[in-house]
């Protein structure tokens, strides 16, 4: 009860201690006692408690009903008064007796009656009285109105001029009372601190546990595949050298055997060859005796000096062959070290983690195991066709540290086969599975001459980019601002499966169209952008439809026809271009609706200007047949002439001002094909017609002369009234 | 100057009226058809003026030629003089088709006794104008002017002597001397016309003309078509539609 010796430290004051530690524990609301299970802090409570109790028994003065969780007296106006520290082993360090609660605020001390718990204090009346006396025990009968700071006791004023305080810091005592407020309060902050950590300790020996159990588990585990393992080797050593023994005994004993059937053969004849030569010895007839006996002689004497080794062909012993235990042994050895790690697990490739240069490779381990480092093996994987009878391109390797890397260099839209080992002190891991990631493609290359838009729509086409095929394409749009910038993509079109694409637009605004080509890695940059305005209606010559005298220029807006007379052999025809008209198709985009262009002409040029059919025929004339609709100037010496020929008819129409620019608008859904004098917005004719299919617009030039295409030209609001 | 309503009959969601009024210029009551299109009840509209040919009177334009349903749906006002001065009692007015009433040929005429009531040009070009516009929902500064045969001569003329008066015109050989705004003359001719075979047309002199001052004209040449309203009918919205573009531009 070491409060209690606190408590009891002076003699004589024991009534003043209670005015100040008087009742249990409490005050503001209780942060320490009400930490949750914590035993320690009850039973300090209860200490502080049985204290507190045990005061009051010795209290002499009338109190009112104790409270069992007020630690300070709250209607006292004095300062607190703080006991000189008396250190012992089982208290906290520092707080220099501080018991109970954290009190922050004056006013619990200066409350008169008004705790939370609302008991009423010890001290009835607040009074003033409390002096304590330190250790040095000086009796004061007087009220001390200043605190020596260092010697922490009360004092009289009159006492600092003359007493023992004479040359110490002397100050008020309030201000004494504050200023070991402040001390109190960081002596409870950094309990408070420690208490935190205790805490955080506490609850992760739980989880400390848990992991102990584990690795517990683990070595166990080691262990008893260890000796087991050793116990295998034993035994098979064991069976090994039985079967040996076995092996032997047999082997001797067959000699053995062996020999004891030759003995008994010898025997045998030996004792025939006796009984024979006793025959002959018994023989009357010394002649025949005589005959018979030289050859028996011989042969008895034979057989004597035949002096067969009586002697063991195998020992009776066997041999002790020393057992090998050289790899028990080592196997011994080794159960506390180390086992190698096991082979890894290689993961397959996460989307989008690939560059077109570079691929994020990961694995892991199979288990628990410790690993020193990785080393990543990769090498380019290659077509079959290319590998057969040559052994594999060489790998690559890479030692990395961590589960994960980041592998540069590499080629773009191109597989490579990964496995991974992993490394410890006691050696290097199996091989992991072989893992093939694939870098993403280069960006695909737009053909601006082969686009085409309109206000509703555009058709885009591109080159892959990629020597290899890709699988798939993403085309995204954003729309470019009035200001210029352009805006966040604002669509994207994912899984194109061929180099074009023709995308739906809103009318009348600018587009940056860019595409990536897309493979199991992910997609690619993006490629250089184009810009789409969805004004009027833009398209190129097909220059492959082109009649070999007419040549294209290199923006594709302008034929010319020239005056040389190419001789016939010198032309290039194929199946595509005009053989007869020297004319020539644009690529309209296949969308309906309303499109419209211009082409600007010269006076004595003489033209065929309208639309045909993709497949009209290459060696008709445009308006000779019904797959092509023109406008055709003729120049008679004396006037021009305008016809308007679908199916080789045309009306009779006279034009009085040369059109220098013909308008010319196609509208589907109506089933007309109007043209018109641009410069002055005259209608000249329409041709009413139901078009089957799509149209391109076709241009031929009858004799030499030039034809220049305006595009991107919102149809004129004159054009609506025909 | 009073109008007096003579008829009125819906017709294509708008109406086709006919009034009776004193010309001034004609020293005649006069009586000229007026189709004001649904879109007169809100606002005003440009008026396409339509001169009809020999023998004419404001009926046969009305009746026959099919005009209401394009100028109801472009918003137009058409109106249809009669075609000269009726009931003077000048003698000999009566005794050709081609001379006198019913052939006014909408030129002032300038001798006796016939010039104090042959103004047609003067009547088209001026009176009739200004009590439109004093009566009807008729923006004054869009007026066209078209017509057939000696109509489309009038048409012609009119125009080609009030450079920028009519926002688009027909044809006339005076084109020859005319400067002023662009023009934008369409002409239909039947082939089968049997004025044109009798040479009483003479539309390549036109055409020449105007190819050598550089009026723009398209002049359609109409297959199997003739004289008549049948073929007025035939093309009228094509003129009409040809009319709206400048009118309502």
């Amino acid at each position: 009860m070491q409060e209690q010796d606190l408590y009891n430290a002076e003699e004589g004051s024991a009534e003043d201690q209670r005015g100040v530690w008087g009742g249990s524990a409490d005050g503001e609301p209780d942060r320490e006692l009400r930490v949750p299970g914590k035993a320690e802090r009850h039973g300090r409570q209860s200490r502080t408690k049985i204290a507190e109790e045990k005061r009051l028994k010795e209290k002499k003065r009338v109190t009112p009903p104790p409270s069992t969780f007020q630690r300070f007296s709250v209607d006292t106006n004095e300062s607190l008064h703080f006991e000189p520290y008396i250190p012992s082993d089982e208290d906290e360090p520092r707080s220099p007796s501080f018991r109970g609660a954290t009190v922050f605020s004056d006013e619990v001390f200066e409350e008169e009656g008004e705790t939370e718990e609302g008991p009423p204090t010890e001290d009835a009346g607040g009074s003033r009285v409390d002096l304590k006396e330190g250790l040095g025990g000086h009796s004061e009968r007087d009220p001390p109105d200043v605190f020596c700071m260092d010697c922490k006791v009360p004092t009289q004023a009159s006492q600092k001029l003359f007493g023992p305080h004479k040359d110490h810091r002397v100050i008020q005592i309030s201000r004494a009372a504050d200023e070991v407020k402040e001390d109190l309060q960081k002596g409870m902050h950094k309990l408070e601190e420690q208490i935190g950590l205790m805490e955080n300790f506490a609850s992760h020996l739980e989880e400390i546990f848990i992991t102990v159990e584990e690795n517990f588990g683990r070595q166990e585990q080691n262990l008893e595949q260890h000796y087991n393992d050793v116990l295998q080797a034993l035994s098979q050593r064991n069976e090994q050298g039985a079967a040996q023994l076995q092996d032997d005994k047999k082997l001797k004993l067959e000699a053995l055997y062996t020999q004891l059937l030759e003995c008994g053969k010898t025997l045998d004849v030996s004792k025939e060859l006796i009984e024979e030569a006793q025959q002959i010895y018994r023989d009357e007839d010394k002649t025949a005796f005589l005959q018979a006996v030289t050859p028996a002689l011989r042969r008895i004497e034979e057989l004597s000096q035949d002096e067969s080794e009586i002697k063991l062909s195998s020992s009776m012993d066997f041999e002790n062959t020393p057992v090998d235990f050289s790899d028990v042994k080592q196997m011994m050895d080794s159960v506390n070290i180390l086992p190698a790690p096991s082979a890894p697990v290689i993961n397959p490739q996460v989307p989008n983690s690939a560059s077109s240069t570079s691929a994020r490779v990961c694995w892991s381990l199979f288990s628990n195991d410790t690993v020193d480092f990785y080393d990543l093996h990769y090498h380019p994987v290659l077509d079959d066709a290319t590998f057969t009878g040559l052994q594999a391109p060489d790998a690559l390797e890479i030692r990395v540290k961590e589960t994960y890397c980041t592998v540069r260099e590499l080629l773009p839209n191109a597989q490579y086969e990964f496995w991974v080992t992993a490394t410890n002190t006691t050696g290097v891991s199996p091989a992991s599975e072989k893992a093939v990631y694939m870098t993403v493609p280069s960006p695909p290359i737009i053909k601006p001459r082969e686009c085409a838009s309109c206000p509703e729509a555009a058709l885009i086409r591109w080159e892959s980019g990629n020597a290899n095929p890709v699988d798939s394409y993403t085309m995204e749009l954003s729309e470019i601002g009035a200001e210029g910038g352009a805006n966040a993509v604002t669509e994207s079109i994912v899984a194109v499966p061929t180099c074009e694409c023709l995308v739906q637009l809103q009318p009348g605004r600018h587009y940056s169209i860019c595409v990536r080509a897309v493979n199991i890695g992910g997609p690619s940059e993006r490629s250089e952008p184009i810009i789409i305005q969805t004004t009027g209606t833009s398209f190129h010559l097909l220059e492959d439809t082109a009649h070999p005298c007419l040549s294209i220029s290199s923006d594709g807006l302008t034929m010319f026809y020239t005056d040389e007379d190419l001789p016939l052999s010198g032309m290039v025809f194929s199946d595509n271009t005009f053989a007869r008209c020297v004319a020539v198709l644009g690529e309209l985009i296949p969308v309906r609706g309303k499109h419209y262009w211009e082409v600007e002409v010269e006076d004595r040029t003489e033209f065929r200007i309208g639309v045909a059919y993709e497949d009209t025929q290459r060696n008709g004339f445009l308006g000779g047949n019904s797959t092509s609709w023109c406008m055709r100037h003729v120049i008679t010496p004396s006037r021009h002439k305008y016809e308007f020929l679908h199916n080789g008819w045309t009306p009779e129409i006279r034009i009085t001002v040369h059109p220098k620019r013909v308008g010319v608008l196609l509208d589907y859904d109506a089933g007309k094909l109007s043209f018109f004098n641009a410069h002055l917005a005259q209608h000249l004719y329409t041709f009413q017609c139901r078009f089957l299919h799509h149209v391109h617009p076709c241009f031929a030039l009858d004799n030499p002369g030039a034809l220049a295409l305006h595009n991107s030209i919102a149809a004129p609001a004159y054009t609506m009234f025909n | 100057m009073a109008l007096t309503q003579v008829s009125s009959n819906k017709c294509c969601g708008g109406f086709q009226k006919v009034f009776e009024h004193d010309s001034t210029e004609l020293k005649c009551r006069m009586k000229f058809a007026i189709y004001l299109p649904p879109k007169a009840e809100s606002e005003k509209c440009p008026v396409l003026y339509w001169l009809s040919g020999l023998t004419c009177t404001e009926q046969n334009f009305i009746t026959k030629a099919g005009s209401q349903q394009a100028a109801s749906e472009h918003g137009l006002i058409i109106v249809a003089p009669d075609t000269s001065p009726r009931g003077c009692n000048i003698e000999g007015e009566e005794e050709s088709w081609d001379f006198g009433t019913g052939a006014g040929f909408y030129v002032n005429a300038t001798e006796d006794p016939w010039k104090q009531n042959y103004r047609m040009y003067s009547y088209v070009t001026e009176e009739l104008p200004r009590l439109i516009s004093a009566h009807f929902p008729a923006d004054p500064e869009k007026m066209s002017i078209s017509g057939h045969s000696m109509g489309g001569h009038g048409a012609l003329i009119c125009a080609l002597s009030n450079p920028g008066k009519y926002k688009t015109y027909d044809a006339t050989t005076l084109v020859g001397s005319y400067s002023g705004p662009q023009l934008d003359i369409l002409i239909d001719q039947g082939r089968d016309d049997q004025f044109l075979s009798a040479g009483q047309l003479l539309p390549d002199n036109l055409i020449a003309a105007c190819t050598e001052k550089k009026i723009p004209v398209v002049f359609r040449l109409q297959q199997g078509y003739d004289h008549s309203y049948f073929f007025v009918f035939s093309f009228i919205n094509d003129h009409i539609k040809h009319h709206a573009k400048y009118l309502n531009a």
